[in-house]
């Protein structure tokens, strides 16, 4: 995929253009487009149909523009790069996840991988051993659950991608060191859904949706479009998944799956996740500044249902959970931490400085635009 | 048994694609972009033949994507089109077979493989033949690969049996081995051949 000029600079050249007065005409169609959502009820086809319909006929005002009179295609790209962003980060809250049915699933999911995560071994898909590559396979989670940390289509896409090719350099390095015949998607959906399943990234239904409906088609083709699906394919094999789907006895699936209910029961009797407490909950265990911009980080409280317990209420029974909630949260800190020192110079966006900059951007054309609403009155 | 690693292969027929249609963007009707779907038993050979495919016809100049699962390739046609096939494999467990319709959704070609020492592996080639006519968009090209040529002693499906229901059903057929290369080329020709071309009308400006 593209990725080699940044997406923040990409960004605010964006901004700057349409600062530019002469581009008034684009804001107000981008403003009047995003106010119209707020009219109707949410309704995912139809607004994925409207904003796609809206980039394509922005993406020929633009090429027809002054301001971009004899732009390359890649300069049209940028800007159309620009304007998903900019439309997406700011229709998202009424986009993402916008139904009681997308909520459900996404909980649905999360809640069935908890239980996977318990008692699931490559074997059960039987990934060759070669394949078992724990180190791979956490940079692979950590990708996946960066998901959360974007708002525009094309970030969340990045992150589906990274993860797959992180997937992909695996089985490539194992056909060549490994003398592993390479076996294309025989290997790579396995461990895609592997990784998926220890990684149970946050609103995973509803980010695959939001990126389907709202990326900009033209860019949903070819290498991104056969990833996504797969993304998409692991996701449903994991919704569907019973002990047929799986080299396991079908008793010890069924107990397995029982025994994990049973210890999920016991501690989320009292803890039924609210949003206050997710929040709260997430404010404790927040290892720094990098993952604070994760602004819908969920984990989900089911994943930490001890935080508002006092240590008299806690069973011998507990024990065995709450060691494995202790060590998942200790991997996902020294991961996060690792990721944050790696990755904090090069990823991390400036969250907070987009959004002024936005208003910014917002509020400037709107001067001149009042003057020039009066010049056409006259 | 697979692909061997094997260098980049000159000897291939396909003329080779320089630097022109780089862009992933849209087909038209001198150069046509094709999604391809791969189906067919684990273990059969898929990916290998796709392999040989692309390594056959590399030239460091064309812009060839190489990943595990994910390929794609540009051939150059007699009469001066191209055609970028854009491969998506598939895993062919069982475990996954309810999942095909999420990749064969909107390709093009379907090329279903499977290993003539293999009567299973024919079996369920016959089955996603079926699945496809049923399912798959109308004017599919559909392919009946039966790859491992190469091994003759071990064959237990006639390459009767092959021609017999490919031709019952309207089907391509060929024999492959990824192994030696023979006939992959032809086969991708083969079906770029096949093609329906879009009409030479409406398309966008260069």
């Amino acid at each position: 995929m593209e990725g080699s000029s940044s997406s923040s600079a990409i960004f605010y050249d964006f901004l700057d253009r349409m600062r530019n007065p002469a581009s008034l005409d684009l804001v107000r169609s981008i403003k009047s487009f995003i106010v119209s959502f707020s009219f109707y009820a949410a309704n995912p086809e139809n607004d994925g149909k409207k904003v796609q319909d809206f980039y394509t006929t922005m993406e020929d005002a633009i090429r027809d523009h002054p301001l971009w009179a004899g732009a390359t295609d890649q300069e049209v790209d940028c800007a159309m790069e620009g304007l998903e962003k900019y439309v997406m980060t700011k229709l998202f809250s009424r986009t993402f996840s916008s139904t009681p049915e997308d909520v459900k699933i996404d909980l649905e999911t999360s809640q069935k991988i908890h239980l996977l995560q318990t008692f699931l071994k490559p074997e059960h898909l039987d990934i060759p051993a070669v394949l078992r590559n724990e180190a791979s396979w956490l940079l692979a989670e950590k990708e996946l659950q960066k998901i959360n940390a974007f708002k525009a289509p094309r970030e969340k896409l990045l992150c589906v991608m990274n993860c797959c090719k992180v997937i992909n350099n695996l089985l490539l390095n194992a056909s060549m060191s490994e003398n592993h015949v390479l076996a294309g998607a025989d290997d790579f959906l396995p461990v895609l859904i592997y990784v998926m399943i220890k990684a149970n990234p946050p609103q995973l239904h509803s980010n695959l949706k939001f990126i389907q409906l709202y990326r900009r088609q033209t860019k949903l083709v070819s290498e991104a479009a056969y990833y996504l699906t797969n993304l998409v394919s692991a996701k449903t094999f994991i919704f569907e998944l019973n002990a047929k789907s799986l080299s396991i006895d079908e008793i010890e699936f069924e107990e397995s799956m029982q025994a994990a209910r049973m210890t999920n029961k016991e501690t989320e009797k009292e803890a039924t996740p609210t949003l206050e407490e997710r929040t709260t909950s997430q404010g404790q265990t927040d290892p720094g500044p990098s993952a604070r911009s994760h602004d819908k980080e969920t984990s989900g409280a089911s994943n930490y249902p001890y935080m508002d317990k006092e240590a008299g209420d806690l069973t011998i029974g507990d024990v065995e959970r709450l060691l494995s909630v202790y060590k998942q949260v200790v991997t996902k800190y020294t991961g996060l931490c690792t990721a944050v020192k790696h990755l904090s110079l090069s990823r991390t966006e400036p969250h907070v400085t987009n959004l002024e900059a936005r208003n910014v951007f917002l509020r400037q054309p709107e001067k001149t635009g009042k003057n020039s609403d009066q010049r056409v009155g006259q | 048994m697979g692909c061997s690693a094997s260098l980049p292969d000159r000897s291939s027929s396909g003329r080779l694609v320089g630097p022109n249609s780089e862009n992933g963007g849209a087909s038209d009707a001198k150069n046509l972009r094709v999604k391809l779907v791969l189906l067919g038993d684990s273990g059969v050979g898929k990916s290998c033949i796709v392999l040989r495919f692309v390594r056959g016809q590399f030239d460091p100049t064309s812009k060839v994507t190489v990943g595990a699962s994910f390929l794609s390739q540009t051939i150059a046609l007699q009469d001066s089109t191209t055609v970028k096939f854009e491969i998506w494999d598939t895993a062919g467990q069982e475990r996954y077979a309810a999942l095909a319709p999420l990749y064969y959704r909107g390709a093009a070609v379907a090329v279903i493989v499977y290993d003539i020492t293999s009567p299973e592996s024919f079996n369920k080639a016959q089955y996603w033949v079926k699945e496809l006519q049923k399912h798959g968009s109308p004017d599919i090209v559909l392919a009946l690969v039966g790859n491992k040529a190469d091994l003759h002693e071990k064959r237990e499906v006639p390459v009767q049996d092959g021609i017999e229901y490919a031709e019952k059903n309207g089907m391509f057929f060929i024999e492959t081995s990824a192994k030696t290369a023979d006939n992959i080329n032809q086969l991708f020709e083969e079906i770029a051949k096949r093609l329906p071309r879009p009409a030479i009308s409406s398309t966008q400006n260069p």
